[in-house]
């Protein structure tokens, strides 16, 4: 009996988790080829391409905040959903490089937070929508300042001062969520083999 | 089929093993329902912040990403979790027919559980959480919970082993499933977390997991119940063993596959979600089986459901499962899933999952069990229809305002060319619906847990006859005679 309660739970646990788990942690770079005509990196994902600011510090502020629960990572194909046709969400739309996310766009983090619910709106590239560092204080520390329809809360703990009169001053906390938000790109160029299944 | 009456040395047998339960089942009981209030309030203030953005703006600890995660954690860990242990260890005592000859190092294993449960929602409301739903803890909080869950299922298993009777009974069977699959899943996916080699991997490993422990702990433990309960307060034996077999064994051998297609269009390969897919449709046969197969059983005597407090949560609480089945079926298609996918709709399956069938069941169960290990009856069996008809209120906003808030949402969310925040507007009366629902729940446990906490202090009632809905307590000595059906 215990045996075979073992069994029938052993299989999935070995093929769904540990052996996908297995070869991801040992998945290589894909070198691009001349075709893909990438210049300043040689392979996807490029590591150094990867970078949240100083530390990975903001990416723990974002987790501790629980951000997550309401802001997804992760873009769509079209056959699943319409997230690359709105503004900003796939990338590099202007050179018609907008794209859904791959494995390989969260090679530096230790784990991809890909979202639990899509109450507010995918970040996955947010450093490409919200252009300077000013305006993404001003969304953390008064987002219905900026859009009145806007269901995120004001994160004001973050912020030392946080008022349209006196400005706002942020805490260091707040300046490394900010370093992880702006670096929040995942347009990193896929290799032709990839797309093509190869 | 009916029960032959026990003999007067099984009666003084059952009351043996029911003696030597008293103090570790009531501690675990008592514990769980205190976190179950804690969640549920909880689980009131963080769709209150998520119904009022602007709400307590200044203060960090009342973010919805702060207590939407503690909620789910007191609810999962401290209630759950807890709850299902105490009638895992009762049940099992009664079933194998074994006394628990350990009560002091469960009592203790059960003190450093809660320490862990305390870390685990504590740590995740002052900012030290991982984003990770009910994986959110620093690393150094599962170890604490691991050891102690080994602690307590050390003396289970020995129970079985040793059991009076050589056929296995069906609900032992749940039982031994639910004890073993548990540790597995959890030690599995924070293992592979807190290793951080495969990111994507670890968000599919968190959503395997979520899956999992419904299917996995939440669901054998009400079948378990059910599969006891019914039979016990019908007077009648199961009506098909080989078709609750067919059911335990489908789930087990599906329920593992389940929990990526969460990630529908996500960064894995398009066969997972698929097959995570294809599992959860075929564990709709099962426990359509298992619905069917309970059903059968209280045919022609569905009348002692009105009276008889433990059938009434046990049967609310599979019509919720197979609820919880299909909606679960229906969002794993590509068809509803795609829109469904990061919805209102995810909350509420697994409010469902971790409430509906899940609770309700249990507290079946524990209405049935505390009477039997405290020798005395529940105080009031008004206070007990309040409690399920206000828990059965809250389940029903809840489930409806999460599933078509979800419709709402989603819907929304697939037009890509109306701004972001239309999704948000569509979906807020729903999410006001969400509040009103917790608000329900809460008042609801709050008569549980006054009456759980009458018979805690040995302020039961002293009668020969049970509490029962709809009569005078003590006035009839059982549910089936009330109900005209002996």
């Amino acid at each position: 009996m215990l045996g075979a309660l073992g069994l029938v739970f052993a299989l999935p646990w070995l093929f769904l988790i540990v052996i996908p788990f297995i070869q991801m942690s040992n998945a290589e770079p894909i070198p691009y080829t001349e075709a893909d005509g990438v210049e300043g990196s040689t392979a996807y994902p490029d590591k150094a391409l990867q970078r949240y600011g100083a530390s990975d510090y903001g990416r723990q502020i974002y987790a501790a905040e629980g951000c997550a629960y309401c802001h997804t990572q992760m873009i769509r194909p079209t056959y699943a959903g319409p997230d690359m046709w709105r503004p900003g969400w796939g990338g590099r739309e202007k050179e018609g490089l907008a794209r859904a996310t791959h494995p390989g766009d969260y090679a530096t983090e230790k784990v991809a937070l890909l979202g639990y619910q899509r109450i507010g709106q995918d970040l996955s590239n947010v450093g490409h929508r919200i252009k300077s560092r000013e305006l993404m204080h001003q969304h953390l520390a008064d987002p219905k300042g900026l859009d009145p329809n806007s269901g995120m809360p004001a994160y004001k703990h973050l912020y030392k001062k946080s008022s349209v009169r006196e400005g706002y001053v942020p805490t260091g906390k707040a300046e490394a969520l900010v370093d992880y938000l702006m670096s929040l790109k995942k347009d990193q160029q896929i290799p032709g083999a990839i797309a093509s299944g190869s | 089929m009916t029960f032959e009456q026990p003999t007067p040395e099984e009666m003084s047998e059952r009351a043996a093993i029911d003696r030597s339960a008293r103090f570790p089942v009531l501690f675990f009981f008592t514990s769980a329902a205190a976190w179950l209030l804690v969640a549920t309030l909880l689980g009131f203030f963080s769709s209150l912040k998520l119904c009022v953005p602007g709400l307590w703006d200044n203060c960090q600890f009342m973010g919805y990403g702060r207590l939407f995660p503690a909620h789910m954690n007191a609810l999962v860990y401290g209630w759950a979790m807890q709850a299902g242990l105490g009638v895992v260890l009762w049940l099992m005592a009664r079933l194998s027919r074994n006394k628990i000859e350990h009560p002091v190092a469960l009592i203790v294993a059960g003190a450093l559980w809660n320490a862990g449960v305390t870390f685990a929602v504590i740590t995740v409301w002052f900012g030290y959480g991982n984003s990770l739903l009910l994986l959110d803890f620093p690393a150094w909080v599962w170890p604490i919970l691991a050891i102690s869950y080994a602690l307590i299922v050390v003396w289970i298993l020995p129970m079985f082993r040793s059991r009076g009777d050589s056929l296995i009974y069906i609900s032992e069977m749940f039982v031994l499933g639910a004890v073993i699959w548990f540790p597995w899943i959890f030690v599995t996916a924070n293992l592979l977390i807190n290793k951080g080699t495969a990111p994507v991997m670890a968000a599919g490993v968190n959503a395997w997991f979520i899956t999992n422990l419904s299917y996995f702990w939440m669901a054998p433990i009400a079948l378990a119940i059910a599969y006891y309960i019914v039979p016990k307060i019908s007077g009648r034996a199961v009506f098909s063993y080989p078709l609750a077999q067919v059911s335990f064994w489908l789930l087990a051998a599906l329920a593992g596959w389940t929990g990526f297609a969460r990630f529908m269009g996500g960064p894995f390969p398009a066969w997972m979600s698929a097959v995570s897919g294809a599992a959860a449709i075929f564990i709709l046969l099962a426990i359509l089986i298992t619905v069917v197969n309970l059903l059968m059983t209280l045919k022609g005597a569905t009348k002692i459901w009105e009276f008889s407090p433990s059938l009434r949560f046990t049967v609310f609480g599979m019509l919720m499962l197979a609820v919880y089945a299909l909606l679960s079926a229906m969002s794993s298609t590509f068809l509803f899933g795609k829109n469904l996918q990061f919805s209102h709709f995810v909350v509420g399956l697994d409010t469902l999952a971790f409430y509906g069938f899940f609770s309700m069941t249990v507290f079946g169960a524990i209405y049935f069990i505390v009477p039997r290990i405290t020798g005395s009856e529940w105080p009031s069996g008004k206070r007990i229809r309040t409690h399920f008809w206000f828990s059965v209120y809250g389940i029903i906003t809840l489930v409806i305002c999460m599933l078509v808030g979800g419709i709402a949402q989603g819907g929304s969310l697939a037009q890509w060319d109306q701004t972001f925040s239309t999704s948000f507007v569509t979906s807020s009366a729903y999410v006001a619906g969400r509040c009103i629902a917790w608000a329900l729940i809460s008042f609801s446990n709050l008569m549980f847990l006054y009456q759980l906490a009458l018979m805690f202090i040995g302020k039961g009632r002293k009668s020969a006859g049970p509490t029962l809905i709809h009569v005078e307590p003590g006035k009839v000595e059982s549910a089936k005679a009330a109900a005209g059906l002996n």
